[in-house]
């Protein structure tokens, strides 16, 4: 292309960017890293919400409707009423639960069904698939999973499946490969192990039970069909929609993913601090030349939009780079993700990060939006500059320190507005990040006023520590605050984001110890194997707890039964305790009287955890509706407890209580006190022994149980660690590059001072100073904001996600971290820039313009 | 040289607030040109000679008193008119020649035919050909920073004489420069001018370049007074 035909304008831009390309390349990767992160946490929840269709839509197949019992369990004969009694053809049986199979390393979803009755239901488990009738149900354990899996496994028909359910292993011979044509049921049915009702009634220990009963009910005549179910249907079971159920399972994940999604955003955000950075230092330096523009002629407008398509040029590549970084970062966190949701909600298993094109779409929107957001001030500040005065830049400096106070009354006020908008009654988790977004900016503000005032206070000790050079580094700072002040502002915005973090994490951390230290009475704990680590949805067997609580040195035992119930919210996890007087001092009351202990083993009455008071908007002495055996039960909640086990929250009552109403005996943990004397370690290896060949079972002692639980507790945080890795990684590159561009740009003034006689030596000690002490500066800064960042997230969103009380922890690593962090990264920002100008010659620099 | 009014400055007056005292700059300053006439205007460092050239120019305002050029009022025009204004009828040289330091030598006298909207399809042999004149023919792929300062300030005359300006101002000119290269750039900037019948300003505070000049005028406490005693050209 000619020069005749170049928009010289944005050609001369163009030249800018490629002249100054550390410049041109740090701000690229700003853009980048932000994106990367919003678009990697896009796509591993897209992928565990994809995931969960799949996983859902296999199993539920093309049923409208379900028929569930009181707790999880239904009775078979239901099902034989409802398609004898009632006249109901479209209904079949369905056992569901998980169990790992030997070779294979992830849970799976154990389906037990009726090939007979499956044709109108899931295609892939119906006789006309071509399952083997005689052998899937003829008495033996028999089983299919799908061809992709068989294949993974190396494993063929005729082989033996050794599975796991429930700490118990069962040899379930293959008997035939599961073929779908498309893709889509084919990802879904990978996590699928198919079996017969009978034998999943077997392996699940549920002789005469069923999990549900599938429907397909037509639109149009649903009532009476409905009734028609219903007049057959025993005390407690009811029919729900399909979609009910999954939309219950989805919305417990919700808030997780909401926050991270948040998290994410905070790296967006700290990049876009990081753009605004740039691009106001781009202007900045770039002041005389656009002064020469507009004396030629040049419009305000032109200016802008060329600085704004300069920006959009940026951002577009930085984008670019951040969704291809993105994808490939989503392949680390999609196992992250999963892991968490495993460990806290249900078992899910992601086998491939599906590429949603919204997530892209999203990630380019966000990425372009939010350099043009960071762009559009410099720009407009650069059109709106007087010519006159952007011909000289000493004009700048005077102006921009008149104006510190103005600037931080203005944060100040920004900063209320924030504040305020805490107070907003259900302002819910976006108000909660607006008002971060708004004490962020207002803090932002403030760090002009505060840099000159620390600078006051640098200037004589580093002038001790350092003499002249010391002094003069520290004036640098405020005699181009202008340039300086942003790029400690973007600093402190960048390293606060990772403080905010880490004590959000650490506060988690200690709330969860301190709690799990009185949650934890007893010396040992049974559990059998569970497929939630946070839940306990297996049984123990009878004859093993007989035996563990008759083992020599064991001298009281406590039980606790988990089981999902039907309440006036929809399902819930309600948790039967049995620990005698031991529950007072277990039970942390939040609100409550001490009176509720004396009467909650004869009364029907509950205590309900923190999180469920929270989510479902109940309190003390309100009324909860439990579905039993009896019947619909009223039970008044009598104590709202903390517990930071479930973040979807619990209901707990006696198991006394739960005796008088629910034909239930089973026993979900046990928990054991030694006799005084005893050796716990060497009970747990005399209950270890006697066990031994019953159950496969979890026999920990106290110590070891709290320790899995901080195990779980720090496993479902390495997301959110992952999360704070990354802002690290962003904060530091933004230190770098934005000092380092300051010094860069510099070279003219380094110039004169070699001219003038200061040795390469004292070049280097000058130029490191000066970025060090704008590092110490925005490391001390980012503590406040840090810390007011963190309190943001422990008591407002927190608490508005999940509901949770949490101790507000301040380690001093975190705090000596960031100071750290910032100092370091600042020091290194200046070794290339003193090389290069202590190897320069000073009179080229002095020549160049 | 047509002897009509082409410029006037009436009752023209400009001042600062330096801290809290007010400087006054211009002073009911009164100023014509005529079309076609080469104007030396002469006074100290800080009397105000950049001041009135912004106010011609149209980057900065008076507070009071009208600038006419041609038939426009620059006092009565809007920031972005004043603008378009500037990019249509001025052609600036500065001391510190102000080139664009990421275009070549050719591009930046492209950039005011282009602001200008000038959609020649000879615009590159009319850039050329006026690099010819101030003999940088072969340069026009260079960068400012590859010039020397003659050099530089020879592409700035190419530039403001480029789009065919109404009018040229040159903010001293010389003054970066040493006295041969100076009196080139001079000797230049006076030829260009009088063969493509521009009308020019050139602020300057040495007297020995008024030997150029048309009629020369000194600024004084914010007023103009004419000066005689010059060699006229």
């Amino acid at each position: 292309m000619s020069s005749e035909n170049k928009d010289l304008i944005w050609l001369s831009s163009l030249r800018f960017l490629l002249r100054h390309p550390w410049h041109f390349g740090l701000s690229i990767l700003g853009v980048a890293l932000g994106v990367a992160v919003v678009v990697s946490i896009d796509l591993s929840n897209s992928s565990a919400e994809k995931a969960f269709e799949l996983s859902t839509e296999a199993v539920t197949g093309k049923a409208t409707h379900q028929i569930q019992g009181v707790s999880e369990d239904l009775d078979e004969s239901v099902y034989r009423s409802v398609r004898i009694e009632a006249g109901i053809r479209s209904s079949a049986p369905v056992i569901e639960g998980y169990g790992r199979i030997q070779g294979l390393n992830r849970t799976v979803q154990v389906l037990g069904v009726d090939p007979i009755a499956e044709a109108p239901f899931r295609d892939f488990a119906s006789q006309e698939a071509g399952i083997d009738l005689s052998k899937f149900i003829g008495g033996r354990n028999t089983g299919l999973i799908s061809q992709n899996t068989a294949q993974e496994m190396e494993v063929e028909v005729g082989d033996t499946l050794v599975t796991e359910v429930a700490g118990v292993y069962h040899d379930i011979q293959l008997i035939g490969l599961i073929e779908v044509e498309n893709e889509r049921s084919r990802q879904a049915l990978e996590s699928i192990l198919l079996i017969d009702i009978n034998t999943a009634q077997r392996l699940f220990g549920m002789q005469g039970q069923l999990s549900r009963i599938d429907l397909i009910i037509d639109e149009n005549q649903e009532g009476t069909i409905k009734q028609r179910i219903e007049s057959v249907l025993p005390e407690g079971a009811a029919i729900v929609r399909s979609e009910s159920r999954t939309e219950t399972v989805a919305q417990m994940t919700r808030a997780f993913e909401f926050n991270l999604q948040a998290l994410s955003m905070l790296a967006l955000l700290v990049g876009m601090f990081l753009i605004y950075n740039t691009m106001t230092f781009s202007v900045v330096q770039r002041r005389p030349l656009i002064g020469r523009m507009r004396a030629l002629g040049v419009s305000r407008n032109e200016i802008l939009f060329t600085i704004l398509k300069e920006a959009l040029f940026i951002g577009f590549l930085g984008t670019l780079l951040g969704i291809i970084a993105g994808i490939f970062l989503a392949q680390v966190l999609v196992q992250l993700v999963t892991q968490s949701i495993n460990d806290l909600y249900f078992v899910l298993s992601v086998q491939q990060l599906s590429i949603d094109p919204y997530s892209i779409t999203k990630g380019l929107l966000l990425g372009l939006g939010a350099t043009l957001i960071a762009a559009y001030w410099p720009a407009r500040e650069a059109s709106k500059a007087e010519v006159t005065t952007v011909l000289k830049r000493s004009s700048n400096e005077s102006k921009i320190l008149s104006r510190i106070f103005p600037l931080a009354g203005a944060g100040i006020l920004v900063g209320s507005i924030g504040g305020l908008i805490l107070l907003v009654p259900n302002g819910g988790i976006a108000a909660g990040y607006s008002s971060l977004l708004f004490m962020i900016v207002g803090f932002s503000l403030i760090v002009p006023a505060l840099i000159v005032g620390m600078a006051k206070l640098f200037r004589p000790i580093f002038g001790k520590v350092n003499g002249m050079i010391g002094k003069m580094a520290v004036r640098g700072v405020v005699t181009e605050l202008s340039r300086t002040s942003v790029a400690i502002a973007a600093l402190v915005v960048a390293v606060a984001a990772t403080v905010g973090v880490g004590v959000m994490v650490d506060s988690f951390r200690t709330t969860v110890v301190s709690w799990l230290g009185s949650q934890l009475q007893a010396d040992v704990y049974i559990q059998p194997p569970s497929s939630v680590a946070r839940t306990a949805d297996s049984e123990l067997a009878p004859d093993l707890i007989e035996v563990l609580k008759a083992t020599k040195g064991v001298e009281q035992a406590g039980s606790v039964r988990s089981v999902q119930i039907r309440t006036n919210f929809g399902t819930d996890n309600l948790v039967a305790i049995d620990h005698g007087d031991a529950a007072e001092e277990a039970y942390q009351l939040k609100v409550g009287e001490n009176a509720f202990w004396e009467v909650y083993d004869t009364e029907p009455i509950v205590m309900i955890s923190e999180v469920y008071a929270y989510r479902k908007n109940i309190g003390l002495n309100d009324t909860l509706i439990i579905q039993t055996d009896a019947g619909k039960v009223p039970f008044t909640i009598k104590a709202i407890n903390f517990d930071y086990a479930s973040d979807i929250g619990t209901v707990t009552m006696n198991r006394k209580i739960y005796n008088r109403y629910f034909n239930d005996d089973a026993i979900s943990g046990l928990a054991l006190y030694a006799e005084e004397d005893v050796d716990v370690n060497e009970l747990v290896n005399r209950l270890r022994v006697r066990a031994d060949g019953m159950q496969e079972v979890f026999i920990r002692s106290n110590r070891g149980l709290r320790e899995a639980s901080i195990e779980i507790f720090d496993r479902t945080f390495t997301v959110t660690v992952v999360l704070r890795l990354l802002a690290i990684i962003v904060a530091f590159m933004g230190v770098l590059s934005a000092l380092m561009a300051l010094q860069l740009e510099r070279s003219r003034e380094l110039a004169v001072l070699r001219a003038n006689g200061m040795t390469p030596g004292q070049l280097w000690n000058y130029v490191i100073s000066q970025t060090g002490v704008m590092g110490l500066m925005a490391g001390i800064l980012s503590v406040p904001l840090g810390i007011l960042m963190a309190y943001i997230l422990v008591y407002v969103i927190n608490l508005r996600s999940f509901g949770w009380t949490l101790q507000f922890m301040i380690t001093p690593d975190v705090l000596l971290q960031a100071v750290g962090l910032a100092f370091i990264a600042a020091l290194l920002a200046g070794v290339y820039p003193s090389k290069k100008m202590a190897e320069a010659n000073p009179a080229d620099a002095l020549r160049n313009e | 040289m047509k002897n009509e009014s082409h410029i006037s400055l009436l009752r023209v007056n400009k001042s600062y607030q330096e801290g809290g005292n007010v400087r006054t700059v211009l002073n009911d300053m009164e100023l014509t040109i005529n079309e076609g006439e080469m104007i030396v205007l002469l006074g100290r460092s800080g009397s105000g000679k950049s001041t009135l050239l912004n106010l011609i120019s149209g980057i900065d305002q008076p507070d009071s008193g009208q600038i006419n050029i041609g038939d426009t009022d620059l006092a009565k025009l809007s920031e972005k008119e004043r603008t378009l204004f500037r990019r249509k009828n001025i052609g600036f040289v500065f001391q510190s020649f102000n080139l664009i330091s990421t275009l070549t030598a050719e591009e930046n006298v492209l950039l005011p035919l282009k602001l200008k909207g000038i959609e020649d399809e000879n615009l590159l042999q009319r850039a050329g050909s006026f690099l010819n004149e101030v003999g940088l023919g072969d340069r026009g792929d260079s960068y400012p920073d590859r010039l020397s300062g003659g050099e530089q300030q020879r592409v700035a005359i190419a530039r403001a004489l480029a789009h065919e300006p109404m009018l040229i101002l040159a903010d001293e000119p010389t003054g970066n420069l040493d006295y041969e290269t100076g009196k080139k750039i001079l000797d230049i900037l006076n030829k260009l001018v009088r063969e493509n019948g521009r009308t020019i300003i050139l602020a300057t505070h040495d007297r020995d370049i008024c030997s150029i000049a048309d009629r020369v005028v000194e600024l004084q406490s914010g007023q103009l007074h004419d000066v005689t005693e010059f060699e006229g050209a």
